[in-house]
């Protein structure tokens, strides 16, 4: 008995990679962030203990690109069927690949600013109060590439299953 | 510093490194704090002191001094648990720290030559010499500086087999070995040789900590900066009014530091202390120092420099994986050394209203 399939057999590989590495690379991203931050966190703490809970925000930040990643995987896996109605193409294999990439190597990307800058910043605040304000919008705008990665994935995502073969 | 580099530094410091800079963590929390000196000055007299520190981390070393105690042996005895706590450090060091634990004691070193040469010069006893030298700064055949009659014996004798044997062969050429005789020496002359040893060391330790590179190389890069530039004040200020000649002096310099090339080129040309004041006022974080001083002081600024070297010190605790931390114990703690020589005298000598002044408080 021949197996035959609807839809393009290898595709689905293209999908499962993108749900892999967007949270994979969005991980890495606030596994850094965190490690970090949390590294200028204790340093700065056993001097200052009393702005450490003001000085948790890098880390809270870090923590939200790994919520990004798990959105987009849990977004792209649900989306991969290969059954008799629904056909998987290669298109939407494709387009679950760059809808992975996109927010996962966009939270990684941010998940090194945040990290570097959530360090420096803790331990400048401990030494100068008026930066804290200054450090915050720093890490907002980090933060804000992460969202975009977000942004244009779900985007991408959304355009798996919109193919129409012209004939069977 | 790169995502690659730093992810790698963060992963494998621990690893070689982290228990002793666990262990120097464990040193600093030991130092004394302003509350401590506050008691301190409160003492009446040295025995007051003893009981005081024996109290804190100098315990075991006071515990078995005699009394009466003098200010010398109360000193000694501090000086011997930071010399224990180095040795400690030291023997359990893998490399590069073990490198770079030598390079911060070389200073010391140099010290000890000089003090030795210019000692035996004056025609001291060796064993008393032996007796000041610095502890941290001991080499095997230091004994046998004393033996030599010219510079050239004592390079070819002694320095050359010690760590000190680059920074003598690039500086002092021959010509110079010859013409530093007896009569050159009983003058000023040591002072160069010092001045121009520490050059070499200076410039050797920044290279090397930029070798070792990562946040080691950042934090001890500062550090080293303002240790250069503070020097080349304070060769400015000593030498105003000397036959050093400006060409000599830059010569001493340091090759690196805020104030290199050009602050340099302007404190070798100064001549009085106004002129000091404008050319390192140049530089911004020299002026917040400067702008403590009132006009045409200069006494206050020692200790407004001790200042902001302790202050820079303590600020290397605020970051993890990097090998200021032992070079910053060093320092605080010979600070904390000179802070309680400075309070001893004032209490054997009954100057009590004059402690104040010279203790440099950490924290």
């Amino acid at each position: 008995m021949v197996v035959v399939w609807n839809g393009d057999q290898v595709a689905p590989l293209f999908g499962y990679l993108g749900a892999a590495s967007a949270l994979v690379f969005s991980c890495f991203g606030a596994a850094y962030g965190t490690a970090k931050s949390g590294v200028g966190i204790a340093s700065m703490g056993v001097m200052r203990p009393e702005l450490v809970m003001k000085s948790i925000v890098p880390v809270v930040m870090a923590g939200v690109l790994g919520i990004y990643g798990l959105i987009i995987a849990v977004i792209i896996s649900t989306n991969i069927n290969q059954t008799a109605d629904k056909a998987y193409y290669f298109f939407d294999g494709y387009a679950h690949f760059a809808a992975g990439l996109a927010c996962g190597l966009a939270g990684l990307g941010a998940g090194m600013a945040i990290g570097i800058v959530g360090d420096a910043g803790v331990r400048a605040n401990a030494q100068q109060p008026k930066l804290f304000v200054g450090m915050i919008l720093i890490l907002i705008f980090a933060e804000a590439l992460a969202l975009y990665g977000l942004i244009v994935g779900i985007i991408l995502a959304s355009k798996a299953g919109t193919a129409v073969p012209m004939s069977t | 510093m790169s995502f690659g580099e730093d992810t790698w530094e963060m992963c494998l410091f621990n690893v070689k490194d982290g228990f002793l800079e666990g262990v120097v963590r464990g040193y600093k929390q030991g130092l004394l704090t302003t509350a401590d000196y506050n008691n301190l000055c409160q003492c009446e007299t040295l025995e007051d002191i003893k009981l005081y520190l024996t109290g804190t981390d100098y315990g075991p070393f006071l515990a078995n001094e005699p009394s009466p105690m003098h200010t010398t042996s109360l000193v000694d005895a501090c000086t011997r648990k930071l010399v224990a706590d180095w040795r400690y450090l030291r023997e359990n060091a893998g490399e590069p720290l073990g490198r770079f634990l030598d390079y911060c004691t070389y200073g010391h070193m140099i010290d000890n030559v000089v003090l030795i040469v210019t000692g035996t010069l004056h025609e001291r006893d060796v064993q008393e010499l032996l007796e000041k030298c610095n502890p941290l700064g001991m080499f095997d055949a230091i004994a046998s500086l004393a033996v030599a009659q010219n510079m050239r014996d004592l390079y070819r004798l002694v320095l050359v087999d010690t760590p000190l044997a680059p920074y003598f062969s690039d500086n002092l050429t021959s010509e110079d070995l010859d013409e530093m005789n007896i009569e050159v020496m009983r003058n000023t002359l040591y002072k160069v040789m010092r001045n121009t040893l520490y050059k070499a060391y200076l410039d050797d330790f920044a290279t090397f900590v930029h070798r070792v590179g990562g946040t080691t190389g950042e934090v001890m890069g500062e550090l080293l900066s303002f240790e250069a530039d503070r020097r080349a004040l304070n060769i400015t200020l000593n030498s105003i009014g000397t036959e050093l000649t400006r060409d000599d002096r830059r010569k001493l310099y340091a090759n690196f530091g805020l104030l290199y090339p050009h602050g340099q080129a302007e404190l070798a040309v100064a001549e009085d202390f106004d002129q000091i004041r404008a050319a390192m006022e140049k530089c911004p974080p020299y002026q917040t120092i400067f702008s403590r001083l009132g006009l045409g002081e200069t006494q206050m600024l020692d200790k407004i420099l001790y200042e902001e070297e302790v202050r820079q010190l303590i600020n290397t605790y605020e970051q993890q994986f990097h090998y200021g931390v032992f070079y910053a114990y060093m320092r605080l703690r010979e600070q904390e050394i000179r802070n309680i020589m400075w309070i001893a005298e004032c209490v054997a000598q009954d100057q009590k209203s004059r402690v104040q002044d010279g203790i440099v408080f950490t924290f």
